[in-house]
């Protein structure tokens, strides 16, 4: 029995210090050069979790000397982590894969306005925070696919006319927690105005072909699966389904089409991924750096590649597979009203009844 | 007797000081309840409220008496009868607790969705299309389904330890007496084990409580959901507060009603010699049917998901970057096995303290440190990263003394998130070490304190030796919990600090839940491994 206490006790210790050789050197080492070389690293507080990020700020970090340190987690709560750090927060930049969380970070007074030749070359105006607050880094479009055998594209139009009667219990999207979808709505409430808008979200509840479920490449599979013919996701995902490791997920994608909506009207739905400076940066050189080389043309082409999404950049083309699918007209919005009217798409869907 | 009082005093300090740090991150939501309502509490209360509560009263108490059932029918099959395949049921039925709920969801969809291998081979081979919604576990009843299957390990681990270690002169007696085995079952087993199960149930329904991952994938909408509506969509984290103070007063007030259920009966070792319960041979189809529904349950919870995943894991062999993985294995182990340590020597210390006092308030105290486990871990992130900065900054001046440049320390360390699971994981351990200690009654330690031996050392001559199996457990159950653990690792974790956890989720959130294979599988394969260290080399049956 003594034996016992000792083997956890030896356990705990083997751990202990397993980790104790490591873990505090690496931070005294990371103290050190911040003492001695102010402007040799740079923190990031991001809400993207993709592979290919840690690959570019690995070569940030080649080419500038600059290290990027890097804490990944959910907007909301890096967001509200900053917040409560205040003044003596490490974070020097917050990226994050929705404007609405950029619009929140600037209402909080979290970020600070940069300005930068490189920026404005690089990042088109309208994908820059008025206030020059925060910058998109990538696009995605919200857009409709569609069951190739039992719609055809001459049927769809707009996502305003999802609502009509010739899609009740056919129209396939996620729940109403999902960003994308407060975003989506968000925008339709700036376009359209809060009565149509809400109007839009009772219609296509009441067109839905079972209760939201699943995340977007569940919607893909919802119309193969025959349980609905149209579904709302993002370009991304679709891309992703495409060169899927599984077969099966390849063969669902081919059997659908991709509809870029509202051509003739508001244009399709565009949200962005992007950064801001943080207020209390401590490294803002640095993370302007970042920011700048994030924006450059040869990430972009990283950027889009890896994860299936639209550069912002102008100068980088996008990849075959979303040439493939066209230009198209995206909504003329200021991206910031994404998150202005985050909270009242939220009532709304919880007035309507989209779970 | 001075030297007693002294004694006396030190544990009783240290206990108080370990329950109010503990609770002291809990006082800032606490105190949101008394926030005022602003206009989206009153949109909350009008139109979504009632319906979540709904959902969530019906998700956890199907899955408290679905786990309670399967829990303790296992943990009586093996504690009391001998069958093939027992010894390794015995510690294999726990592996189920290895795989994160959400991960588990994902899994369990990707095996039965249109594009996985239950409808592919239908399709393709037998060219059967069946109604799809038959397939869809994406509901009520699925989110059940998920968390009874990997969940039920907390009341099966308490309970049998109870039922193998502690009972065995009570269930012999009503052998004796002629009690049938069910009559026995019902009449002498639930009765005594009534604490186990409650404190395991009690567990089920707090993870669930606290879980989002599931629920949100499946498109359930919980008391969770509003907590994460109005703080994440609405921007509102007070509103969100003020939902999770209330979550908490929910709980403690089963808290203190389980404390009344638990009433004034206690059942302790009444011979100094804790003897495992003499087995009966189970033979013919009576010993299929238990091996058989054991390795059912052991498949549903582990087998089939742990295939589909290793499935996974070669379809996406070399596609995704693994040459830091055993960093995320070092750092995972690292953070859950401090943790874990210092979870179990806080729960014996208050455990101990819960015994020495009197008088119901004393006792209902240690149970408020649990609090932190009912409600969800972004929400405590919150509370603990408000008091690591209020701490660093009291702590400022020092810092400067010492000539550190910042003046966050602490809270960019990995101080808080150790903490943090100490805080929030401290139930695990504590559940497990209270149902130990009231096992074991006082009856040898009074006897031991009569003779003259201090308290401190009766504590480990007397006391520790017969916990052994509550604290193996305990350690175990929280080491694993920590290993899957998300939201509080994910948001108080220092720079550039990834776990196996933390690259289960990054794939799994982006819907890549074949990428997340590699991760989930080294999680489950070092919970097994601890599983298996701890269980099968330490607790030596004498059959």
């Amino acid at each position: 029995m003594k034996k016992a206490l000792f083997l956890v006790l030896a356990f705990a210790l083997v751990v202990l210090s397993a980790c104790g050789n490591d873990t505090p050197s690496k931070e005294t080492k990371n103290k050190e050069t911040k003492e001695t070389t102010e402007s040799k690293e740079v923190n990031l507080y991001t809400a993207r979790h993709y592979d290919v990020d840690d690959q570019l700020y690995k070569k940030f970090e080649e080419e500038t000397g600059i290290k990027v340190n890097v804490i990944k987690g959910e907007a909301d709560e890096l967001l509200e982590r900053i917040k409560r750090e205040g003044d003596a927060t490490e974070a020097d930049l917050f990226l994050t894969a929705d404007a609405g969380r950029l619009y929140r970070a600037k209402e909080d007074g979290l970020l600070q306005a940069v300005s930068s030749d490189v920026l404005d070359e690089q990042v088109p105006a309208n994908f820059q925070d008025k206030d020059q607050m925060w910058y998109g880094l990538t696009k995605r479009a919200r857009v409709i696919v569609y069951n190739k055998e039992t719609v055809k594209p001459e049927d769809l139009s707009t996502y305003e006319a999802l609502t009509e009667d010739q899609w009740k219990g056919r129209v396939l999207i996620r729940g109403s927690e999902n960003v994308y979808n407060q975003s989506l709505l968000a925008s339709f409430i700036e376009i359209n105005g809060e009565e149509k808008a809400k109007e839009w979200a009772a219609g296509l509840v009441s067109n839905f072909a079972r209760d939201p479920e699943g995340g977007d490449r569940d919607q893909a599979k919802a119309i193969a699966a025959g349980v609905g013919d149209v579904a709302i996701m993002n370009t991304y995902y679709f891309g992703q389904m495409l060169n899927s490791e599984d077969p099966e997920e390849v063969k669902v994608a081919k059997g659908l089409g991709i509809f870029f909506p509202n051509q003739d009207t508001s244009g399709t739905h565009v949200n962005v991924s992007g950064a801001g400076v943080v207020k209390a940066a401590k490294n803002k050189d640095n993370a302007v750096k970042l920011l700048e080389f994030l924006s450059s043309p040869e990430s972009q082409g990283t950027f889009a590649e890896a994860n299936y999404e639209y550069p912002v950049n102008e100068s980088v083309e996008p990849t075959e597979l979303l040439k493939s699918w066209g230009e198209f007209k995206e909504q003329d919005i200021p991206l910031s009203v994404l998150g202005d009217n985050n909270a009242k798409s939220i009532l709304i869907f919880n007035e309507v009844g989209w779970k | 007797m001075q030297r007693r009082l002294a004694n006396v005093n030190m544990w009783t300090v240290s206990a108080a000081i370990i329950m109010i740090l503990l609770f002291l991150p809990n006082l800032t939501i606490v105190t949101g309840i008394f926030s005022p309502a602003n206009e989206n509490w009153a949109h909350m209360k009008e139109f979504v409220l009632g319906s979540f509560i709904k959902t969530s009263l019906i998700l956890i108490s199907t899955t408290a008496l679905l786990t309670i059932f399967i829990g303790l029918s296992l943990a009586w099959l093996i504690a009391q009868y001998q069958f093939p395949l027992r010894k390794f049921l015995k510690w294999a039925l726990i592996l189920p607790l290895s795989i994160p709920p959400f991960i588990g969801a994902y899994t369990y969809h990707g095996i039965v969705n249109y594009t996985g291998v239950i409808q592919t081979t239908l399709r393709d081979r037998f060219e059967m299309n069946l109604n799809p919604s038959f397939f869809d576990i994406m509901n009520l009843p699925g989110a059940i389904f998920i968390y009874t299957m990997f969940l039920y390990p907390y009341v099966y681990t308490i309970t049998r330890i109870f039922l193998s270690q502690q009972s065995a002169s009570l269930i012999e007696s009503a052998r004796m007496l002629g009690k049938g085995p069910w009559r026995t079952f019902f009449q002498v087993v639930i009765p005594i084990s009534r604490v186990s199960i409650i404190g395991g149930a009690s567990l089920v329904v707090l993870e669930v409580l606290n879980d989002y991952g599931v629920v949100k994938y499946f498109g359930i909408q919980t008391f969770t959901t509003a907590i994460f509506q109005t703080w994440f969509g609405l921007g509102d984290i007070e509103s969100s507060i003020k939902l999770a103070a209330s979550l908490m007063g929910f709980v403690i007030l089963i808290l203190m009603i389980e404390k009344l259920l638990r009433g004034r009966r206690q059942y302790s070792y009444s011979t100094t010699k804790v003897r495992p319960l003499p087995l009966i041979e189970l033979k013919g189809w009576k010993a299929i049917t238990a091996t058989g529904y054991g390795l059912l349950i052991l498949s549903l919870g582990f087998f089939i998901p742990i295939i589909q995943l290793i499935d996974w894991m070669f379809l996406t062999l070399g596609t995704i970057p693994m040459g830091e993985f055993l960093t995320y294995v070092k750092n995972s182990v690292t953070v859950a096995g401090i943790s874990a340590f210092a979870i179990i020597v806080f729960a014996l210390i208050v455990g101990n303290f819960s015994r020495l006092v009197h008088g119901k308030v004393a006792k209902l105290l240690p149970k408020l440190t649990i609090l932190g486990y009912s409600i969800p871990g972004a929400v405590i992130a919150v509370a603990v990263v408000t008091a690591f900065i209020a701490l660093d900054r009291f702590l400022a001046p020092l810092y400067q003394m010492l000539g550190v440049g910042t003046t966050l320390v602490l809270s960019v360390s990995l101080t808080m998130l150790i903490s943090a699971y100490i805080i929030r994981f401290f139930a695990i351990g504590y559940n497990s070490i209270e149902s130990g200690y009231d096992k074991i009654g006082t009856d040898f330690r009074d006897a031991s304190r009569l003779l003259g031996v201090g308290l401190t050392k009766t504590f480990f001559k007397v006391d520790v030796p017969m916990l052994k199996g509550a604290i193996i457990s305990g350690y175990i159950l929280v080491f694993i919990d920590i290993l899957k653990e998300i939201p509080l690792t994910l948001i108080l974790r220092p720079f550039n600090f990834d776990t196996l956890s933390t690259k289960a989720f990054q794939y799994a959130s982006d819907e890549k839940i074949m990428e997340a294979s590699q991760a989930s599988l080294l999680i489950v394969g070092i919970s097994a491994l601890a599983i298996v260290i701890f269980y099968k080399f330490l607790e030596k049956e004498p059959d």
